[in-house]
């Protein structure tokens, strides 16, 4: 066991203090400026700032508010009619929201999504608070009835700063192993805890987002509100919360992350569905598909016939992947008088209405419901006979954990034993799909979560079985349940739409944004580091944003965002094809040749080499000569390389070979960046 | 006379027609490429670029050269046996990804590369398994027509030789690359096909430099394995954006060479893939159903691991026999790897290929067994024993030619074993560059390969017939039961014989739970001793009680398939109907169906006939209930309205006929099943080539056997079932496919993609659709017309004919060499110009 030297009392509380503290603000922030609206209190009255729900089919419908006059918030409302009681009013509900920078203009190219909001996702209550720093409480506490109005409700994800997620991660094992770890193991345990609660929280409210807005699209397609590029960035930022260093993922692979992620979801939707339908088959078990609105089975219900059940009384039963306990000799579902469906099947088993001729009338008792969407396995999320069957797998992985880590003291980098001993255990249960230190089943439990709120069709009394079972499966005590949830969510989006029309709310907040946005462009990288390091110092406390008056700011970050568009656009264009005119309008190239020049000074290396690339790879005379244009203009020393290697190009027609030269003559003339070799290559070939 | 000259003149015509060539070739090779797929992403236009969803195809073929819009394969939609069609050209003689010899559960797995790599490395496998039987029965492969430093083979099922280097440069060139793109590339997880495909991409494009390479391929499984998992457009559609990208890198290469308007680029797929967006495919688990007592109880064997994903054993790469051990067995428990009782293959999944033990070894076991009981009462023994040796004497003749036969053939093979052992020898042992540079040294190794192969066919077949001389050797009057050794007498991991359709409508699965009873003559009960099996029922029967996709039928299976021995038939068909092969086809009590197939002046001709009940007795003698047309019979021709029988001809006139499979093709190729009638024929029935045609003249004996052995042993893989799944679904335990499957004789599985385009030189027509259908047959006599290396259509060039090709029984895409005066598109009556996009 690893011994911690002691430390000095005084020093000792400091840094607990100073932990303490950071806790506290890992916890979803309160708002820096808080106003209240005093309209937006109450239910009732947050509802009359809450738009009405268009007619149409789709269970969705996109709202957009200004925000200020150069930003927009755009808001994913649903119908969550599973939800709707007998008499109920209208129960169309908030459910994401989403800052977009427009900078006040119509052209998408300078657009910045910021902050994505799930709106359900809250400040805890000092209880849950409390409760969720207990080692080894894996329950609910309880709901919080009430979201705050103050100011902006906490977002779960900042896109156009995706790195801070890696920080503040690494930052707080940092704390962890440095601060925490030394005070003992019910400090340990606590603070690890609490760290685990507020991760699960925070990435369920993702994982449930993530299903909105894929869902959204699904069944917006072409006229979303999002542009496909901004979908593509939406979904993937929040797929990659879930990865280590996701955060640190360049743009230009957030369309890959997008497609591997979602093939590698339908393909585990695909097998487990699969693998549920042949284990029921095989057991004499009825299979049910659930479907989600836009049509996708996320869900599966397995079934037992009250008729099967006296025939097959003890027959063998296998329960691997089903992990369930046998039916066939279960003395509860014998006398069973818990939820039941009376259905009427055909000859080939489907079912059909009653009175159908030669239908078969069958009386189906729920055994379980399995989540889909989970690697390799169908994850057990209710099992109808025995409540804690399902929390017990969700638990084991979390208590494997937690003992390992806070009462063992085991870690699996400082113990070559328990290192190898957990390698094989979890080698053996993920390779056989033990449903036993699986991965969370967070997902699954987020999308049943969004199923019985968005589904109708299901029948009320299984819904509120189903609603039953999982609440009570929850670990976490920051958890809320679906109803709690609904009105949580309209009480913050009322406070969002507050804060977007105070000049003192999101507009503020994205001012503060921009300023920082504009540090790359006034600060060298050497000068970068020191302020992320002084950021980090402080805590977050500290954060360098530059000092420019409003509408500079705006301009400065047009011409930026655009150049980054196109350069993006051109880097993409390069990467792509072998001949451009083939795969692309030529237009498109020439028009982001054109601004890339124009903006000459501030072009970079990365732009260079795209001009350059595309100049090989393009026979279009107009986009070759802008290439060039483009490779005069921006000023390095690349730029000036790639220009003297198209020079130097044999096949180079006579022409651009003379505007080349009349390039690189101008280059030398101006005193352009230019490499030693490189000028001197450029003087022997062309003269001064 | 007239008529042979103004034929001579025809043919010269077409030489002429042929020789305008292209001087090099490059293919693509795409499993599982379905040409609907493409022809639809290729029509979709991308909102953001305006072009095609798929603009190098688009650009290349679509736009620049010509596509087949009805290219088939040829038998069934699987892999091993359809690119053994494409590559040859020849009728098939590879029917599975998978086949066991009955013999001596000898598999051949052609589609498993790690085996074949690490042979490979052992110095004792030069060629993956399907080249090294091809070479064994004589059909050299379209590449073979190349010499070793004038082609480029990729990666793929019929693979000579392998280039280890591929593999170390692809890691290379994989890890020199910007520390941010490879932070970013491991965060998103780097695949090892990726690594092998783009490297051998990039050596693709190297060699493409060298003017010598006049042949290049590029296989890649990518799509294949994309639609299998995935039913979404989405993925299927990235698998091909994918391809697509590379098709464009490829003909840009192609166009930076000197050569390029000699050479033609060729996209090539060996079958479609039966995947619907709505549905999910549903798998259906043969192997748990044979290894249940109503299935037989068998001790089931297969090549695949069950539920592999999740076996621990499952990452062992080498995949040796996998025995699938059941509780169930009858009278075998606890010998599943001694005594398996049944074979599976199952890849594909539509279809899948099922062998079992000769039913009468069976008997003859659990007679045995029966037999060295203690408790046996008296009069039981002497029954018993009775019908032990009646069931060998019933044997006995067949059995003692086999072993007559194949001692022969063993001879034979000994003597070739001692010429080739010194062959092997007089090798050198260290080879030169350039040894290695024109491929001796891998010819060498090659030679010692085949002594490998044939001395371990000598021993294995060697024991088999030691089994069976023992049986035969049983002496009534000698017979002592408590001596008998039954592991001396029952050929140990042997199937032996195929069973007969008798056999498999009463199929001895063990000895009946009551025991062995008399008949009151004192004589075995046959009927009350054993527990019999009747496949077809068993398997026509199967129903699923989930049945919860709209399109998907409760029952799993199809069809049953199986080829009729003709001299069973004797007497069923009138004159008119003798048939040379007979393929029966079985989709339950009244649905039936025969497909009879004879040679008539040097063409294939086949017929549908409509039976009921079909039984074969215990003599042999096949009966069966003639049928009207009616709905619901196998292929479901009668009641498909895109039958397109010849104008004029009423549909029963028509289907009642006996016609060519070219007018087979024409007249169903746009059905639900296409051309399953030919494809059936090409699965099931014996393709005599030169390597296993022992009845040719001037053999010598050694030569006649080899031959004779040659065919015997194509003859032992052959299925004793061959099952087709109904739509959307598959046999696949090894996981599960819910993407999609193929294998079957549905059009959208066999529906395939054949697109050319090439530089000005190879006259390649520009913007042609061809809508004549055309069938896998047909891609390697094209190929060979477009690099001007065949004569007539059919007959390769003398070269290529001392090289071991032989005519081609497929014919030539003809549009292809069509003269016109005008430039793009081609078109003529059959075919339809492709509109300006």
């Amino acid at each position: 066991m690893k011994v911690v030297p002691p430390k000095l009392p005084v020093k000792k509380s400091l840094t607990l203090l100073l932990a303490l503290f950071i806790l506290a603000g890992l916890a979803p922030r309160r708002p820096v400026l808080a106003q209240i609206a005093s309209v937006l209190t109450a239910d009732d009255k947050s509802d009359d700032t809450l738009p009405r729900k268009t007619q149409g089919a789709s269970p969705f419908r996109i709202e957009t508010l200004p925000v200020g006059r150069d930003a927009q918030l755009l808001t994913v409302f649903g119908n969550l009619d599973g939800l709707k009681s007998e008499g109920a009013p209208d129960r169309e509900v908030p459910l994401v929201s989403i800052l977009r920078d427009t900078l006040g203009d119509e052209n998408p190219e300078n657009d910045r999504l910021r902050y994505v909001w799930m709106l359900t996702y809250t400040r805890p209550t000092a209880l849950q608070r409390f409760a969720s720093a207990v080692p080894f409480l894996y329950g609910r506490v309880g709901d919080k009835k009430r979201a705050s109005v103050k100011g902006v409700p906490p977002p779960v994800l900042d896109l156009a700063d995706p790195k801070r997620d890696v920080w503040q991660r690494f930052m707080w094992l940092a704390l962890q192993n440095v601060v925490f770890n030394p005070y003992g193991t019910a400090v340990k345990a606590s603070a690890g805890a609490l760290r685990h609660n507020n991760e699960r929280y925070r990435q369920a409210h993702i994982l449930r987002a993530l299903a909105i807005l894929s869902l959204y699209e699904a069944e917006t397609g072409a006229e979303s509100a999002f542009t496909p590029a901004e979908s593509a960035e939406i979904q993937a930022r929040l797929m990659l919360t879930s990865k280590t260093f996701g955060g640190l993922i360049d743009d230009s692979y957030l369309d890959e992350v997008l497609r591997r992620q979602t093939t590698e979801q339908l393909d585990a939707r695909g097998h487990n569905w699969e693998l549920l339908r042949q284990r029921a088959e095989t057991e004499g078990l009825y299979f049910e598909p659930l479907e989600m609105p836009g049509g996708s089975v996320t869900h599966a219900l397995v079934w037992v016939t009250r008729e099967d059940l006296q025939k097959h009384n003890g027959r063998k039963f296998g329960s691997r992947f089903l992990n369930i306990a046998s039916p066939w000799d279960d003395s509860r579902l014998a006398r069973w008088d818990g939820y039941t469906e009376t259905r009427y099947l055909d000859a080939s088993g489907r079912t059909v209405a009653e009175g159908t001729e030669g239908a078969r009338k069958v009386e189906l008792i729920p055994l379980a419901l399995y989540g889909l969407d989970f690697p390799k396995i169908p994850t057990l999320l209710v099992d109808f006979r025995d409540h804690l069957n399902p929390k017990k797998r969700e638990m084991s992985h979390r208590v494997i954990e937690d003992v390992a880590r806070n009462v063992l003291s085991l870690s699996r980098y400082g113990d070559i034993h328990y290192f190898l001993g957990r390698t094989v255990f979890d080698f053996v249960t993920s390779r056989r799909g033990i449903d036993v230190n699986q991965p969370t089943r967070l997902r699954a439990y987020s999308q049943l979560k969004l199923l019985l709120s968005l589904d109708a069709t299901l029948d009320r009394g299984l819904r509120d079985e189903i609603g039953k079972h999982i609440e009570s499966v929850s670990l976490n005590p920051l958890e809320n349940d679906l109803e709690a949830e609904a009105s949580l969510a309209r009480q913050q989006y009322a406070a969002l739409v507050a804060a977007s029309k105070k000049s003192d709310g999101l507009s503020l907040k994205l001012d503060r944004d921009r300023r920082e946005e504009m540090v790359p462009l006034e600060h060298g990288s050497t000068g970068r580091v020191l302020l992320r390091f002084a950021n980090v110092l402080s805590f977050g406390v500290y954060k360098h944003r530059e000092t420019a008056a409003p509408e500079t700011v705006r301009q400065t970050l047009d011409a930026e965002r655009r150049l980054a568009y196109h350069k993006r656009f051109l880097q993409e264009v390069a990467k792509s094809t072998p001949v451009v005119e083939v795969v692309w309008n030529v237009e498109d190239v020439r028009r982001s040749l054109r601004y890339v020049a124009e903006a000459g000074e501030r072009g970079d290396a990365g732009a260079a080499r795209a001009a350059a690339k595309i100049f090989a790879q393009t026979k279009d005379a107009e986009t070759r000569r802008l290439c060039l244009d483009c490779l005069y203009r921006i000023n390095n020393e690349a730029a000036k390389s790639a220009l003297l290697r198209v020079y130097q190009s044999p096949e180079l027609g006579p022409e651009l070979r003379r505007l080349t030269a009349e390039y690189l003559r101008n280059a030398l003339r101006e005193e352009q960046r230019i490499a030693p070799e490189d000028a001197k290559a450029i003087i022997a070939a062309i003269g001064q | 006379m007239l008529a042979g000259l103004l034929l001579g003149l025809f043919f010269s015509l077409h030489v002429t027609a042929f020789a305008t060539s292209a001087k090099r070739l490059v293919i693509v090779k795409v499993d599982g490429l379905p040409f609907d797929t493409v022809d639809r992403f290729v029509r979709l236009r991308d909102p953001r670029t305006g072009k095609s969803l798929l603009p190098w195809l688009d650009h290349v073929f679509y736009q620049g050269g010509t596509r087949l819009a009805n290219f088939y394969v040829r038998g069934m939609s699987l892999s091993g046996p359809s690119w053994s069609l494409l590559d040859t050209g020849q009728h098939l003689q590879i029917k599975g990804n998978v086949e066991f010899d009955r013999y001596t559960l000898h598999p051949y797995d052609y589609l498993n590369f790690i085996p074949f790599w690490v042979a490979n490395v052992g110095g004792v496998r030069v060629d993956m398994p399907g080249p090294e039987l091809l070479d064994e029965v004589g059909i050299p492969l379209l590449a073979d027509a190349y010499p070793y430093d004038e082609r480029f083979l990729s990666f793929q099922l019929y693979q000579r030789g392998t280039r280890w280097t591929t593999l170390q440069r692809g890691l290379q060139n994989k890890f020199e690359r910007a520390p941010g793109e490879l932070f970013d590339e491991w965060q998103l997880g780097i695949g090892g096909r990726n690594i092998l495909n783009t490297q051998q991409e990039r050596e693709l494009e190297d060699k493409l430099q060298d003017p010598k390479v006049r042949y290049l391929d590029f296989y890649t499984g990518d799509f294949d394995h994309a639609a299998h998992h995935n039913r979404d457009a989405v993925t299927q559609l990235a698998a091909l954006r994918e391809l697509d990208a590379l098709v464009g890198r490829v003909w840009t290469a192609i166009q930076r060479t000197p050569t390029a308007s000699d050479t033609a680029l060729v996209v090539v797929s060996d079958h479609g893939t039966n995947t619907d967006e709505r549905i999910y495919s549903q798998g259906y688990n043969l192997v748990k159903l044979l290894a249940s007592a109503v299935g037989g109880g068998h001790h089931v064997v297969t090549k695949r691991r069950l539920l592999n994903a999740y076996a621990l054993k499952g990452i062992y790469p080498l995949i040796p026999l996998i025995y699938t051990t059941t509780d169930d067995s009858f009278y075998l428990k606890g010998q599943s790897t001694t005594y398996p009782t049944a074979l599976v293959d199952f890849d594909g999944n539509e279809r899948a290929s099922i062998q079992l033990r000769d039913s009468d070894l069976n008997l003859i076991h659990i007679l045995l067994q029966q037999l060295k009981r203690n408790d046996l009462p008296a009069p039981l023994r002497s029954a018993a024993t009775d019908a032990l040796f009646d069931t060998i004497n019933r044997r006995r003749a067949g059995w003692q030619q086999t072993v007559s036969e194949m001692k022969d053939e063993l001879g034979a093979l000994h003597h070739l074993i001692e010429r080739q052992r010194a062959v092997v020898e007089a090798q050198p042992k260290k080879w030169t560059k350039e040894d290695s540079d024109t491929g001796r040294d891998r010819e060498a190794r090659r030679q010692f390969a085949r002594l490998d192969s044939w001395s371990s066919d000598e021993r294995e077949y060697t024991v088999y017939l030691q089994s069976l001389a023992g049986l035969l050797a049983l002496d009534r009057s000698r017979f002592n039961p408590s001596e008998v050794n039954i592991e001396a007498l029952i050929p140990k991991g042997a199937m032996g014989d195929h069973n007969s359709i008798y056999a498999l409508q009463n199929y001895v699965a063990g000895p009946a739970p009551t025991g062995l009873a008399l008949k009151p003559d004192g004589s075995l009960d046959f009927e009350r001793s054993f527990v019999r099996v009747n496949y077809f029922s068993l398997l026509g029967d199967i129903s699923v009680r989930n049945n919860v996709q709209p399109g998907v039928e409760a029952h799993p299976v199809d069809f049953v398939a199986v080829r009729l021995p003709i001299e069973a038939t004797g007497g069923a068909f009138g004159k008119d109907e003798i048939p040379d092969e007979v393929i029966w086809l079985y989709g339950g009590r009244d649905r039936q169906a025969l497909i009879l197939a004879r040679e008539e002046g040097g063409r294939l001709m086949l017929r549908y006939l409509p039976i009921a009940n079909l039984a074969q007795d215990a003599r042999g003698r096949v009966s069966f209930n003639r049928a009207a047309w009616h709905a619901g019979l196998p292929l479901k021709l009668w009641e498909d309205a895109s039958l397109n029988t010849p104008s004029g001809e009423a549909r029963e006139g028509w289907l009642g006929g006996w016609h060519t499979d070219l007018e087979w093709l024409r007249a169903t190729h746009l059905t639900k099943y296409s051309n399953a009638v030919v494809g059936l024929h090409e699965q099931l029935a014996r393709h005599i080539v030169e390597g296993t045609d022992a009845d040719a003249p001037r053999l010598s004996d050694d030569e006649r056997c080899m031959r004779r052995f040659r065919a015997r042993q194509r003859v032992l893989v052959e299925s004793d079932l061959l099952l087709l799944a109904n739509d959307h679904w598959n046999f696949d335990v090894r996981g599960s496919n819910p993407g999609g499957n193929h294998g079957s004789f549905f059009r959208i599985s066999t529906h395939s993609t054949l697109m050319l385009a090439g530089g000005e030189h190879t006259r390649i027509p520009r913007g042609l659709v061809v809508e004549e259908p055309y069938d896998s047959l047909s891609l390697m006599p094209t190929l060979l017309a477009l690099t001007g290396q065949i004569e007539d259509g059919t007959r390769p060039v003398p070269v290529l004919w001392r090289q071991g090709f032989r005519s081609f029984p497929g014919r030539v895409v003809r549009e292809l060499f069509e003269e016109t005066d005008t430039t793009a598109p081609v078109a003529d009556t059959i075919n339809r110009p492709e509109a300006k996009p």
